[in-house]
């Protein structure tokens, strides 16, 4: 099982996006996206990057979901809409999900599908073996090339999240 | 808004664009993107009412889209080329979804639904710096992607958009609409020639904007959003009407004004590439553009309405907005042929 671990995992991804796509009431969606961040995470695991995927879990899952769940839980209606209240969004959640399903099928059959992309088989998405990663690990390389190579790309990024908090400062001022 | 939050985001726009214009990693133009579309959002909520506030979300909305896919078509390059360098994409999946991408940032048609709603909703000066600077980093990213680009595809954009542009701008009274629709137009003579000529593409967005700033420069002058506020710049204004005159005939692109050099370039340089009937077609609907533009030169400079006697004498009190570079902006758009 674990060499299709990364294709089982992508399935239920897809999956988890779906339940958030069919526009529940906010705060199920910040609750499928705990699930689909978690799956993230795992994902990113399999391939080696366990730091990031231990960032995935602590900055995004538990700061800004937290943040998200709490400022949406302030907001809510006294019922908010689930996937079986509206037939609209139990319609669009199990076309979704039967799709993908669908989808898994013939990759499974066929061994490759073609839907606008070729994705020729399973062969990205098995782990057959964990790889000679050399002396140092790629993933933690990459995160340290960050902050040596890719100064101005934290100086990008560090701007334009400032710029995130200062727009939203400005629209919400309301005056 | 305070001064120093303008002053930043101002600085945020411009180097958005600036970041978009001079990387050559396909992640740091996405990221230029994304930080020009976050600042202008305040810009164009000045004003706080209910149709500044829906003229944002539409104009969020769309470019977040066409943001999405352009990250799509970023990694569909990835996945076949293996290198993030902005260069020929040499996959046309990629290369449609970008050309898509960046043409609804523009406003081409069919993605143009967004200009005249937007425009209409936001001030002159925030309506000034969608339709001139907003277009210049999309622009650039054609320019650099230009060989790649589906010819037919950016074409048949092309076209529609002038004639979009031409039709649509025929019922209009209001003067964003108006400019909006011009845009629209203009953004499609610049997308016809882009495969084959690009620096053509330059030279017309160049023109463009100079006439784009120059008109709405006037307009803010007179703090004129309608065609009939613009019939009343006679008896305060009598020197900017015959500015406007000359302006409106440079964008409806007549000789011997500028406006006329790009049109002439562009069909000079379709007609080497043996293509006769789009040409044609392109020139004929930039007729429909002339005719609104000439209505509102004609309101403005050539007729008075009928108003009561003691209209026609206003006191004339000394102007104290400034127009910041205008006889400038206007020679150059008027004189350079």
């Amino acid at each position: 099982m674990m060499t299709y671990i990364v294709f089982i995992l992508s399935i239920v991804f897809v999956m988890s996006f779906v339940g958030f796509a069919t526009k529940p009431s906010p705060i199920y969606g910040g609750l499928v996206l705990i699930i689909s961040g978690g799956i993230g995470c795992a994902i990113v695991l399999n391939f080696g990057g366990s730091f990031l995927g231990l960032m995935v879990f602590l900055i995004y899952l538990g700061g800004m979901l937290v943040v998200f769940g709490y400022t949406t839980a302030m907001a809510t209606e006294q019922y908010p809409e689930v996937w079986v209240s509206n037939k609209a969004v139990l319609a669009a959640f199990i076309t979704g999900l039967l799709s993908e399903l669908l989808t898994a099928c013939y990759i499974l059959k066929d061994g490759e599908v073609e839907v606008v992309l070729k994705f020729n088989g399973m062969g990205d998405w098995v782990i057959y073996d964990t790889g000679d990663s050399g002396f140092f690990s790629e993933e933690a390389m990459g995160i340290a090339a960050l902050y040596s190579y890719g100064t101005w790309l934290v100086v990008v990024t560090g701007w334009s999240l400032l710029i995130g908090v200062l727009v939203i400062m400005e629209v919400t001022r309301g005056n | 808004m305070k001064p120093p939050i303008l002053i930043i985001i101002m600085a945020t726009i411009m180097t958005g664009t600036m970041i978009v214009m001079l990387s050559s990693h396909w992640l740091l133009i996405w990221i230029g993107f994304e930080m020009n579309m976050l600042a202008i959002i305040p810009i164009l909520m000045k004003k706080y009412n209910p149709r500044a506030m829906e003229a944002s979300t539409k104009y969020f909305l769309t470019q977040a889209t066409a943001s999405m896919l352009l990250m799509m078509g970023v990694t569909i390059n990835l996945l076949y080329s293996g290198q993030w360098v902005i260069s020929k994409i040499s996959n046309p999946i990629a290369s449609i979804m970008m050309t898509t991408a960046l043409t609804m940032k523009l406003g081409l048609s069919p993605f143009h639904f967004w200009v005249p709603e937007v425009t209409q909703g936001i001030t002159l000066m925030s309506g000034m710096i969608l339709l001139t600077w907003q277009k210049i980093a999309p622009m650039s990213i054609l320019y650099q992607i230009s060989p790649s680009i589906n010819t037919n595809l950016l074409m048949l954009m092309a076209l529609t958009s002038v004639l979009v542009g031409g039709w649509g701008g025929l019922n209009q009274t209001q003067l964003r609409k108006i400019m909006a629709y011009s845009s629209i137009a203009h953004m499609g003579w610049m997308a016809a020639i882009i495969t084959y000529n690009p620096t053509m593409m330059v030279l017309n967005l160049t023109l463009y904007i100079l006439m784009t700033l120059s008109t709405f420069m006037l307009f803010m002058l007179n703090s004129s959003t309608t065609t009939l506020s613009l019939s009343h710049m006679w008896n305060k204004f009598p020197l900017i009407t015959s500015m406007i005159l000359i302006l409106m005939l440079s964008l409806g692109g007549l000789p011997p004004l500028s406006g006329f050099i790009p049109k002439w370039m562009i069909i000079q340089e379709l007609t080497k590439n043996n293509m006769i009937i789009i040409p044609t077609l392109m020139a004929i609907t930039a007729l429909l553009n002339l005719y609104f533009y000439l209505r509102l030169t004609y309101s403005t400079a050539l007729t008075m309405f009928p108003s009561t006697n003691n209209m026609k004498m206003k006191w004339q009190f000394e102007y104290t907005k400034k127009a910041t570079l205008l006889p400038p902006l206007i020679i150059t758009s008027t004189m350079l042929l």
